[in-house]
């Protein structure tokens, strides 16, 4: 106390820190970004908009999942709730911490009946409690229907959340905002807007696949490296060979003759590949 | 010292529960008729109808020649007494045992007063509790189980604290009908032109046992403050259960609902008495004349309160057809947990966790409690192990400054290397075995993926996974990230056990 008396201004900057903390409204969203720079500038708005279904259209592999998360991250980020409506039941969790996604923070929902799908995604909706919910209809053969697709809409609408709608290429919906991803090789994926009513039509951005994942090794250029076959005369240094289920069971596998498992260090593959590692 | 004991009376309680019930009654004259001597009798009459002259024991014929608009309803003794244990389970709260006193009244075990500010707060969160259930009530504290019933029910204090040895003194200005256990002593000392307890505990011993006997006796020492009888404590029935005969079937929804909130007031207080939970109910219909109609409700998550309740039972009655009106409603709690308090889960007040809490009964009703849930790593080397389901329970959001501690904590999550090469789609099982095509050099050129040939554009791998191999089911696979054409990366494994190749999962 002495010593705060004796600076002014330290009081002055704890003070002020103090009013802006207190006077800081609840922190607003309107739209979810998904932190991929050129993704964000392409969008209209800089991100995904609340209180709109954004469809996410295009092929499987083609990195839309991905980019779902990264905006279910900026959800959780922002201390909200998160729901997937996951139709095919292939979603795999291991795989989302990396983009940022905070497991206990999101409820999946894995209906039984294909024609569930929709209703729980409306109820999940219409519910407020949930900042984004994705709605994954890849692999279902589940079609919206109109009346379906606009309760959607709606339901968006009113309660002000985001639903990320997953579509197969054959079979686009109705999103407000529809968005076509396309793989591009190994180099990345093409992102484009199909339909919006803020404008940024028929844009496009390529975005490398490493950068979907932070962290992530890049396979541009990697090529199709020789892989340890049956028939690979190749050197006899490669691992891989055919074993029985016996052997695995007493222990007596492994690339050197040691016990499996994924500690295992990988014995150098650049060398005999022929690629950078 | 004496274990302190707390009377709550519920003046007219039968009256007071018909009304909460039909609260179109209220202020009615109403009467509560029971058949005895082969002629329905008046047990209890409302305020409206005491005023007009109806007492206790009159015939109903002559209550309605006092008043002809008089509306009579059979008394239901056994109704009654379930009904005041329901209300005493829910008092439970506040006291660890309690005894009825049917059908207007019960004892409850005081010894737990300081956990409520003395005697005092506890008197008042008694009254509190019956008030917030709908019932105007009286409580007394003392030590004796006849001080404490007589002081609520002929007392003039609606609630005081009789302390340990000013008993008699209390009792002393009450009249003879406190002794409710001894008519016949009553009408003995009233003869004798007695009218209260103290001119009772005055007279000398001997006197009264030689002209009333024991009876007399025991009545003095009730009035001088000397009734050593102990609270017994109620058995809990194992299972919760409530049950509401409507006046008349009903068809529509509203009147349907309106029932059942005083169905799932009654089970919820009865379940927080307990500190337990809710976790599953059913709600049975007896349809007339079709017969039982159970509709089962299932809880996201374990809760008491009884307005997120009515609102699942709500929703699930909308999407539920009827042959017929409903007579009776049968509520049953199938599966209870222990209760340790609802966390606030989202947004900043109580309406964003009923929202939530709301949502997720609805999805748990309808599609089953599996099929919702929280997903939850597991240690396990195989990929398809390596997650399990498991409770939706966010974390307790916080606000103010807490809320950027918390917020800075998320930025400081880290990961490990391997699940930055995980897919982010994984097919069902150990994967869909691939027909490949194998250059001479070993490199993968091609394989049908998805019902179509594609070219293998860039491999990336192997990261090899192995174990379980002191089990029946070992695995060793090599995984490589694979670039078809026309696909992004995919998740593929060579099976060290049949040299086949699998495509596991999407980079999606």
């Amino acid at each position: 106390m002495e010593a705060a008396r004796a600076d002014p201004a330290v009081l002055d900057r704890l003070r002020e820190r103090i009013r802006t903390l207190q006077a800081a409204p609840r922190q607003l969203l309107s739209v979810l970004r998904t932190g991929l720079a050129p993704v964000d500038a392409l969008l209209p708005g800089g991100g995904f908009p609340l209180g709109q279904v954004v469809e996410l259209w295009g092929e499987a592999a083609s990195g839309r999942t991905r980019l779902a998360f990264r905006a279910v991250a900026e959800a959780h980020r922002a201390l909200r709730l998160a729901a997937w409506v996951d139709g095919p039941g292939t979603l795999y969790p291991p795989a989302l911490p990396p983009l940022g996604v905070r497991l206990d923070q999101l409820l999946v929902v894995r209906a039984p009946e294909p024609k569930q799908l929709c209703w729980s995604a409306l109820q999940l909706l219409r519910s407020g409690a949930f900042a984004v919910v994705g709605l994954d209809l890849t692999h279902t053969r589940v079609r919206l229907s109109p009346p379906e697709s606009r309760r959607l809409v709606e339901a968006a609408t009113r309660s002000g959340g985001l639903l990320l709608l997953l579509t197969p290429a054959e079979a686009p919906a109705d999103g407000t905002l529809r968005l076509q991803v396309a793989a591009e090789g190994s180099a990345g994926f093409r992102l484009e807007v199909v339909r919006s009513r803020q404008g940024a039509m028929a844009r496009s951005v390529e975005v490398p696949w490493e950068q979907l994942t932070a962290g992530s090794p890049s396979d541009a250029g990697r090529g199709r490296t020789p892989i340890d076959a049956p028939p690979n005369p190749g050197p006899a240094s490669l691992p891989m060979r055919r074993v029985k289920a016996c052997d695995l069971r007493n222990g007596v596998i492994g690339v050197y003759g040691q016990r499996p498992g994924r500690d295992l260090p990988l014995p150098p593959f650049a060398p005999v590949l022929g690629v950078s590692p | 010292m004496s274990p302190r004991l707390a009377y709550v009376h519920l003046p007219r309680f039968p009256v007071q529960r018909r009304v909460l019930e039909e609260p179109a009654l209220s202020g009615r004259p109403l009467a509560l008729v029971h058949e005895e001597r082969q002629a329905l009798r008046v047990v209890f009459a409302s305020a409206a109808a005491q005023s007009a002259g109806i007492r206790t024991g009159m015939t109903l014929s002559a209550a309605r020649a006092l008043l002809p608009a008089l509306h009579d309803v059979r008394y239901d003794l056994r109704a009654e007494q379930q009904a005041l244990s329901s209300l005493a389970e829910g008092l439970l709260r506040f006291a660890p045992a309690f005894m009825p006193s049917a059908p207007d009244g019960l004892w409850l075990d005081a010894s737990a007063a300081s956990l409520f500010g003395g005697e005092a707060g506890l008197a008042r969160r008694l009254m509190d509790q019956a008030r917030s259930a709908g019932f105007r009530a009286r409580v007394v504290l003392a030590s004796q189980l006849f001080t404490a019933r007589a002081l609520a029910r002929y007392g003039s204090e609606a609630c005081t604290a009789v302390e340990e040895g000013s008993a008699a003194a209390g009792l002393a200005i009450l009249p003879l009908q406190a002794l409710e256990e001894a008519p016949e002593v009553v009408a003995s000392l009233r003869a004798l032109g007695l009218t209260t307890l103290g001119e009772l505990a005055a007279l000398a011993p001997a006197q009264l046992i030689a002209r009333l006997g024991a009876a007399g006796l025991r009545a003095q020492r009730l009035a001088r403050g000397e009734d050593d009888a102990r609270l017994l404590p109620a058995v809990l029935p194992e299972v919760v259960e409530e049950v509401r005969t409507l006046e008349a079937p009903v068809e529509s929804l509203e009147p349907l609902l309106f029932a059942l909130k005083g169905l799932l007031d009654r089970v919820a207080s009865r379940l927080r008495g307990r500190q337990q939970a809710a976790v599953r109910l059913n709600l049975t219909l007896m349809v007339d004349p079709a017969g039982p109609h159970p509709v089962p409700l299932a809880l996201a998550r374990p809760t008491t309160d009884p307005k997120l309740l009515l609102d699942l039972v709500r929703n699930r009655l909308e999407s539920v057809r009827l042959d017929g009106p409903v007579a009776t409603l049968v509520l049953t709690v199938e599966a209870a947990c222990p209760d340790h308090g609802q966390q606030g889960v989202l947004g900043d007040g109580p309406s964003g966790d009923a929202a939530l809490e709301t949502v997720l009964a609805r999805l748990t009703t309808a599609l089953g409690p599996e099929a919702l849930g929280s997903p939850v790593l597991a240690d396990d080397h195989r990929p398809e192990a390596a997650h399990a389901p498991g409770p939706f329970q966010p974390p307790r959001r916080e606000s103010g400054l807490l809320a950027e501690v918390e917020r800075g904590s998320l930025r400081q999550q880290s990961v490990p290397d391997w699940q930055l090469e995980r897919p982010v789609r994984l097919l069902p099982g150990t994967g869909t075995p691939l027909e490949v095509e194998v250059g001479q050099g070993g490199e993968l050129r091609s394989a049908r993926v998805l019902n179509q040939r594609r070219t293998v554009l860039a491999v990336a791998g192997p990261e090899r996974l192995g174990g379980q191999w002191w089990s029946e089911t070992p695995f060793q696979r090599d995984y490589y990230r694979v670039h078809f054409e026309g696909l992004g990366p995919t998740w593929v494994y060579r099976n060290a056990l049949d040299g086949r190749f699998y495509l596991h999962g999407l980079f999606d």
